[in-house]
């Protein structure tokens, strides 16, 4: 490793990288800026993403460009009822001509892994594969084995009311940094795509423009974005505000405001900044809250969460 | 030009049950102190009860809009209770006893179903300080103090429950420098209480005047309401001694209230006789009159009148049937059966006086000043037709040349020279209340002027009254009341039991019986005069209990012991300025201080807001706001000015002062 790749990711330089793989993604993906920036948030933040919405919306083809554009290896586990634990780690298997077990990876091993229709799987493959997004280890017959940086996995789910799906309990859907919405796409969107598939499939044109070192570049340089006190005290006023809401019958924990807080720290890099604004923290307080909050009755945790941030006052500017 | 917008910045709504607790509880400290000092009961009970109801309405609907006929009907009750002060105040329609703090009390009430914002929870307790304060004017004692403090538990308990509850933080202090706090209070506290002169027996200190002194105090004569005389059960209180080897006890309690237009000595019984150190009347006369007597019963106005005033009297406490008011009287009522009068001019009533009775007095105001008084030439003195105002049998011949030399080339007038007597007993002797025994076989005057050299009113005035009378100027002694605690606001006196008194008579034959104070510490012409309300004196008054001190006379004569109050004082203050100084420096020198332009910054950020009409809301971050903003001149200052304040705010880089002041100029 060269020294100049030891220094620190100048944000402006991060900004760019983070343009070019959305740039890239954009290629493949028509409209959903959001969508895909948020996905690039969750990678870049370290955590793992979870896209909800109907099938046939884009979110594997959204997983596959990403881990196409940032080079790395990519794996995808197609969740079942039947799939069973090892079907995600691997096993070993006998083999005959050395007379040993000799151990099989799993599609768990990659740098991105897409974990489609994950409440399809039984509540025991899930707990499989969020053990492995929680510890970035996966351990097999007794044998430990750790999981090559970076990992992100992108989960796909269908919504809870379709048949045959195991609902994510909240212990689980908590290790998520954060969840979208892929939404339906405009007319406009929607012809662009017939378009672009007239003569086949764009993805398979699709190559990477930033390496894994880049990306562990800027998760590093993620680590280094400025989070000050003020905002230290917006993300726990807004906690507490989740908390102190009558509708909420789990409240959001504190591992979501660490995941809010690294999130936010996350997104500042886009905008080529080296510090958090509350706006950042706004944004991100749906997509990393509204998922893991267990409500009462109908109600919707995005829009309490929404309501939430439009009338919670910011920490005062001066701060002596 | 911009309109012109005069709206109080919003307060927020009061959510706090336990904040909202504490104004009710700060409004009960203040009624009790009425109920307790006023002796004033049903609207103040009434008030209560109201105000509970209010504070649960208004608790309950916080979260409602304020609606127009409620608040005009909240309106019309404020005035309705503005009418009733009128109408209670102005015209004594009512009787109230306290109408100034059944007002306040009945704002309170009608306020309290409108305790929506804690801008209406701090109204409401600054009007129980206001009641609080009118209580003040009646007492006297320490257990007040505790009811001040109880009501500043009340507001800091509102403080601590609204903000602190809002903000979030919670209260927390470094344990050393509380505890060096509270140990410094403590310590400064013990000093002022060694060094300040204390009231022991025979110390020479005016300072405990006004001070409560009834712990080290024992009178011999149990005797409160007047506490100077041993009355007699003769109806015409004839009979009535002071002996001046005995004494009564001073107290600090209300004896009356007198609400008056001007503040004068009450004067009561009138003494003649002065034998072996007991003063008696000797004309033992009395007329028995009904009980309103009209000017026309009474002696005509005195030629130099300058008009009359009125007194109301109320009585606290049992009283001797004496009328103590302002000398010479017009006219005069009192609810009795009948009134006497004896030879002196002093009123009776055939029972005791009971608490809550009251009697009115009309007095005339004679133009008594000092160059009124000098016309009078000194031989026209003696032209008196009974000769016992000249008896002064009793006197040694040590005390009249003492009297002649007092008087010393000051004989031009009857005036200079009763002046040069009483100053000099001003000057050359102390006041004191704590007094030991007349040793037995001396006489109390002679003890007085040439052993002790220290003495209370009685001895004074004594020794003055036989003086005169050596150098052939008819006096007599006089008792009764000093004025007590005067209110300009209230036109109102409160005469506690140490506020009895003894001053001289001395008879101007053109202007009648004149009042003369000997007692250092007191005005030595003792006529009444009509109060100066807007003088810096008026002012300095209206703060109750302000002159905790004695008057400069009586300072006096305390030689060196006056500095050390003054010196603790000046001590602590240059302790606390240096202690603030240090804390200064230490604080400049460790660099925790806001840079200078964070403030700059932020004020011009404020600055911006307001020429674009519209200020940020509170949970609208600075890019929002610019979002937000209208396109114009301002937008591209606003630009910048909200890049700097993001980048100050949330990465801790502040702009240098020049980058602040050209986007000033800019702005400008």
């Amino acid at each position: 490793m060269s020294a100049s790749q030891e220094q620190t990711l100048e944000p402006q330089r991060a900004a760019e990288l983070l343009g070019r793989i959305e740039e890239n993604v954009h290629l493949v993906i028509v409209g959903k800026e959001h969508v895909v920036r948020l996905a690039i948030t969750g990678l870049v933040a370290g955590g793992h993403v979870l896209l909800q919405d109907l099938p046939g919306t884009g979110k594997t083809m959204l997983a596959r460009a990403l881990a196409t554009s940032v080079g790395g290896t990519f794996r995808r586990i197609q969740c079942t009822p039947d799939l069973l634990p090892s079907d995600i780690t691997g096993s070993s298997i006998f083999n005959q001509k050395d007379l040993s077990f000799e151990f099989i990876p799993g599609p768990i091993f990659a740098n991105v892994v897409l974990a489609d229709e994950v409440n399809r799987a039984t509540p025991r493959s899930q707990s499989a594969l969020l053990e492995a997004m929680g510890e970035g280890q996966v351990t097999v017959e007794g044998t430990t084995r750790t999981l090559e940086r970076p990992f992100f996995v992108i989960a796909t789910q269908n919504p809870t009311e379709f048949h045959g799906t195991y609902p994510l309990p909240e212990s689980q859907l908590d290790r998520f940094i954060l969840s979208a919405e892929m939404g339906a796409p405009t007319d406009a969107e929607a012809m662009e795509v017939l378009a672009r598939r007239e003569r086949g499939d764009p993805i398979s044109q699709l190559s990477g423009v930033v390496d894994l070192g880049d990306v562990l570049e800027l998760q590093d340089a993620c680590l280094r974005v400025v989070a000050a006190p003020a905002i230290r005290t917006y993300i726990v006023s807004l906690l507490q505000g989740v908390r102190a809401r009558p509708d909420v019958l789990l409240p959001a924990s504190m591992r979501s405001g660490v995941y809010l807080q690294r999130a936010a720290q996350a997104w500042a890099l886009f905008e080529g900044r080296d510090f958090v604004l509350p706006d950042d923290v706004k944004l991100l307080a749906g997509p990393v809250l509204a998922h893991r909050l267990s409500m009462r009755g109908r109600a919707k945790a995005d829009e309490m969460v929404q309501a939430l941030v439009a009338s919670l006052p910011i920490p005062p500017l001066r701060q002596h | 030009m911009a309109a012109l917008k005069l709206r109080l910045p919003a307060s927020p709504v009061e959510n706090s049950l336990e904040g909202r607790a504490f104004v009710f509880s700060g409004f009960c400290v203040a009624v009790l102190a009425i109920v307790l000092y006023g002796q004033d009961y049903v609207v103040p009970a009434a008030g209560v009860a109201a105000t509970a109801i209010g504070h649960v309405v208004s608790y309950l609907g916080r979260a409602r809009k304020r609606s127009m006929l409620g608040q005009a009907l909240l309106a019309s009750l404020v005035f309705a209770g503005l009418a009733y002060f009128l109408a209670d105040s102005v015209l004594a329609l009512f009787g109230g006893v306290l109408p100034q703090a059944n007002f306040a009390i009945a704002l309170v009430a009608v306020t309290s179903f409108d305790l929506k914002t804690r801008r209406n929870c701090y109204s409401s307790l600054w009007i129980s300080l206001a009641i609080l304060y009118l209580a003040a004017v009646y007492a006297w004692d320490y257990p007040f103090g505790i009811l001040v403090g109880l009501w500043a538990v009340c507001l800091a308990g509102f403080w601590v429950a609204s903000h602190l509850r809002r903000m979030g933080a919670r209260l927390s202090a470094p344990p050393a420098a509380l505890a060096a706090v509270v140990l410094g209070t403590l310590a400064v506290g013990l000093a002022g209480f060694v060094l300040i002169p204390q009231p022991t027996s025979l110390a020479p200190s005016p300072v405990v005047v006004s001070l409560p002194n009834f712990v080290s105090f024992k009178g011999e004569l149990e005797n409160p309401a007047l506490p100077l005389v041993q009355l007699s059960g003769d109806p015409s209180g004839a009979t009535s001694t002071i002996d001046l080897h005995y004494r009564g006890r001073l107290g600090d309690s209300p004896v009356m209230y007198v609400r008056t237009g001007a503040p004068a000595y009450w004067r009561g019984l009138v003494f003649d006789t002065y034998q072996g150190g007991v003063w008696t009347t000797s004309k033992r006369g009395f007329l028995e009159m009904q009980p309103y007597i009209p000017p026309r019963l009474l002696p005509p106005a005195p030629p130099n009148n300058l008009g009359t005033f009125v007194q109301v009297f109320r009585v606290l406490r049992p009283l001797p049937g004496v009328i103590n008011a302002a000398y010479p009287i017009q006219s005069l009522y009192a609810p009795v059966t009948s009134l006497r009068e004896d030879s002196y001019g002093t009123f009776f009533t055939p029972d005791l006086l009971q608490p809550g009775q009251t009697y009115s007095v009309v007095s005339y105001l004679p133009n008594l000043t000092a160059n009124e008084l000098k016309n009078e030439p000194a031989a026209n003195a003696a032209q008196f037709i009974d000769p016992i105002y000249l008896d002064d049998g009793a006197l040694s011949q040590q005390a009249r040349s003492l009297a002649l030399t007092a008087v010393g080339g000051h004989t031009a007038t009857e005036f200079d020279e009763v002046m040069a007597l009483t100053n000099y007993l001003q000057t050359n002797f102390r006041y004191s209340q704590q007094l030991g025994h007349v040793p037995a076989g001396r006489d109390p005057v002679d003890w007085f002027l040439f052993d002790v050299k220290i003495g209370y009113c009685e001895q004074f005035a004594t020794a003055e009254t036989l003086m005169l009378r050596s150098l052939g100027i008819p006096a007599r002694l006089a008792t009764g009341y000093s004025t007590g605690t005067y209110d300009p606001v209230l036109d109102q006196s409160v005469v506690r039991e140490h506020d009895a008194h003894a001053w001289v008579e001395v008879w101007f034959p053109s202007h009648g019986w004149v009042p003369v104070d000997p007692s250092p510490g007191f005005s030595a012409l003792a006529a009444t005069q009509f109060p100066s309300h807007w003088a810096a004196g008026g002012i300095a008054r209206l703060i109750p209990h302000l002159e905790i001190g004695a008057p400069l006379g009586a300072i006096g004569s305390l030689g060196l012991v006056a500095v050390i109050p003054v010196a603790v004082a000046i001590a602590v203050l240059v302790v606390f300025a240096w202690a603030w100084l240090r804390t200064r420096r230490r604080r400049g020198r460790g660099g925790t201080k806001a840079g200078p332009c964070e403030s700059e910054l932020l004020r011009l950020y404020e600055r911006v807001q307001r020429k674009l009409g519209r200020r940020r809301a509170p949970p609208e971050t600075p890019l929002e706001y610019l979002s937000g903003a209208s396109p114009g001149p301002v937008l591209g200052v606003l630009e910048q000015v909200t890049d700097a304040v993001n980048e100050g705010a949330y990465a801790g880089r502040w702009p240098d002062p020049n980058v602040v002041r050209g986007l000033a100029d800019r702005l400008s």
